[in-house]
């Protein structure tokens, strides 16, 4: 026996999370683009989708987000730190691989400093993962060593039941058996059977594929020259992406006060790496595609023992010249050694 | 012998005799109805080329690679109408030299059957005349015409929720072949003339100033809107700026590559009505 809440039950779901202090966020399709946002009813949630187009690390570390005021006077420079609102958020719905993604990300976001804007999000957020029962051309996270039922980065994991009525609910965390706490009138015993997970085939031998990005003979390879050569050079990639972490620092304003802002930025940008000198240390699309595949597989694994990739497929989905790391990582699979 | 086939082996003969160092074309993508560019330098790689009614992208945003022709080498490319349009252009913006591209080109019709065009050069493409006809697929102009009928207010409002999708990935500009700026705007830093924060207004800055950087100069390729990961319906944007300008100037552009680029030339009788 385990227990179950039933897809006719979500209204009252998110009315009891309403009522304990919660923002209650969903897959929705709003404007012709899928994203996490803020739902009231069960009937604004897309939970069939494969995935939302944009991922769930935008809600944790948004586009653009301001850091500071300022005000320049004649003598002093005032400033006003601008802290995160401290909203209380379940995310209901997270696919395994968005999950993952922000489980990755933390040790970076914690690692010389803590990120207080990452973490001040985080502590007062709970993933409610719901394990896949579809999956698309694109997925790949068995090839990564994840699964369409991951339980990685879920404080609550919702495993589907096969008559579709409604998920086999599991706490994985303090917080999700908190979470679970509030709606336990809401759910009842069952032995009704969770339906099959979706075959996910390997698409590249990860292993493989980190010893040849460690072997340093291979950083000047051809390989990377001929792979890249369609890279438009876009952002689309590392946007969509649910690990992608980089970011700019700017300052917007006039002479005597601004806003100074964290906006995302990405290592395809030929402006990236360069220098004031006007020296590019990564003045070809290739190294810039190289960067981003050795900072996934060999650099994030070296510092945080995990690699960049939760195999969400969305590089390649995306892609407007159908690149992306499955091909790259199969390329590289299947070279000759 | 089918069309993929006789371009296959054109391809691989332009090649082989040296007459092009490369051609750009399509191959197979990661699932059965993609198509990806494909780089052939040899007549073996020629034989990959695929070339069917799902070779949609415009291929011609490659030219303007930085180097690819600053060798004086040809390359030969696989072009829709769309994308020998888009060349004409680029030749008028004296970003291209007409003797270095050999053009493969094809068009496809009733979105299903694939058709060889005549000639090789860009000169042999008289299709000025077919390309003044050309509309964009009725789709596009039904959602044009839906904008247009809007009130000022609603309009804004519609495009603010649109423009407030954008992440500023600026897939639209890396796939546009009229954005060969080697430092875009958005990307002069001394000082930040566009905000690079995707923030409503942000966004608004970034499209409209490609907007308008692109009145008199789209080929209606819709590369910006298939790339656009947001899904905003930025070929509206463009549609609409073309319009304006075939209305004001009668021109259209790509019509042919001896076109003087309406926006960086003069006539004696240019309308003047913005002048007061």
């Amino acid at each position: 026996m385990t227990r179950i809440l039933l897809r006719n039950k979500l209204d009252d779901c998110i009315a009891a999370w309403q009522k304990a202090g919660f923002s209650v966020l969903a897959p929705v399709k709003r404007h012709e683009m899928s994203s996490f946002g803020e739902v009231r009813k069960a009937d604004e949630m897309a939970l069939d989708l494969v995935l939302t187009e944009r991922t769930i690390k935008d809600q944790f570390f948004p586009q653009t987000e301001p850091l500071i005021k300022y005000k320049i006077g004649k003598h002093q420079i005032d400033s006003e730190t601008m802290t995160p609102p401290e909203k209380k958020r379940v995310f209901f719905g997270v696919r395994p691989c968005d999950a993952s993604g922000l489980a990755i990300d933390d040790p970076l976001f914690g690692w010389d400093y803590k990120d207080d804007y990452w973490f001040g999000r985080r502590e007062n957020s709970v993933i409610v993962t719901i394990a896949c029962s579809q999956a698309d051309d694109f997925c790949m996270c068995t090839s990564v060593k994840l699964s369409p039922d991951s339980t990685k980065g879920a404080d609550v994991m919702l495993r589907p039941l096969s008559d579709g009525s409604g998920w086999q609910v599991e706490a994985m965390s303090d917080r999700g058996t908190a979470l679970v706490e509030t709606i336990s009138s809401l759910l009842q015993e069952s032995s009704a059977e969770a339906a099959p997970v979706p075959q996910v085939a390997e698409k590249f031998d990860v292993e493989k594929v980190m010893e040849w990005l460690a072997d340093k003979e291979n950083f000047e390879s051809q390989f990377w020259k001929d792979i890249a050569l369609r890279c438009v050079g876009c952002g689309s990639c590392t946007f969509l992406c649910p690990t992608c972490h980089c970011f700019d620092i700017q300052d917007e304003g006039d002479t005597y006060q601004g806003i100074r802002r964290k906006n995302w930025d990405s290592c395809s940008f030929a402006l990236f790496t360069m220098h004031t000198s006007g020296h590019n240390p990564r003045n070809t699309q290739s190294t810039r595609w190289r960067q981003r595949i050795m900072h996934k597989f060999n650099y994030y694994q070296g510092k945080f023992g995990v690699n960049s990739c939760t195999g969400c497929g969305r590089c390649t989905r995306q892609c407007p010249v159908d690149m992306g790391i499955t091909e790259t990582l199969q390329a590289i699979t299947n070279l000759p050694r | 012998m089918g069309i993929q086939e006789q371009y296959r082996s054109e391809a691989a003969a332009l090649l082989s005799s040296g007459e092009v160092k490369l051609v750009i074309g399509f191959g197979a993508g990661s699932t059965a109805d993609r198509r990806r560019p494909l780089f052939a330098r040899t007549p073996e790689e020629a034989q990959k080329f695929v070339l069917d009614a799902a070779c949609i992208a415009n291929l011609s945003t490659y030219l303007v690679a930085e180097g690819l022709l600053s060798d004086g080498k040809k390359v030969g490319v696989f072009l829709k109408p769309d994308g020998i349009r888009s060349v004409n252009i680029l030749i008028s913006e004296a970003q291209l030299k007409p003797e270095q591209v050999v053009i493969l080109g094809y068009a496809i019709e009733s979105g299903k059957d694939v058709a060889a065009l005549e000639g090789r050069n860009i000169s042999d493409f008289s299709i000025g005349e077919k390309i003044r006809k050309l509309t964009p697929p009725p789709h596009v102009i039904e959602a044009a015409e839906k904008i247009e009928a809007m009130s000022a207010e609603e309009r804004f409002e519609y495009w603010k929720e649109e423009f407030s999708k954008c992440i500023k990935c600026y897939a639209c500009r890396q796939v546009c072949p009229m954005c060969y700026c080697r430092r875009c705007i958005v990307d002069v830093n001394q000082p930040q003339w566009v905000s690079t924060s995707s923030h409503t207004l942000g966004n608004f800055e970034w499209n409209l100033v490609r907007a308008f950087h692109l009145a008199g100069r789209c080929a209606s390729c819709g590369a910006c809107d298939r790339a656009c990961p947001v899904n905003i319906p930025l070929r509206l944007v463009n549609y609409r700026m073309g319009k304006e300008v075939r209305s004001a100037f009668d021109y259209v552009a790509g019509e042919n590559s001896d076109q003087k680029p309406v926006l960086a030339s003069f006539k004696q009788d240019d309308p003047e009505t913005f002048i007061l």
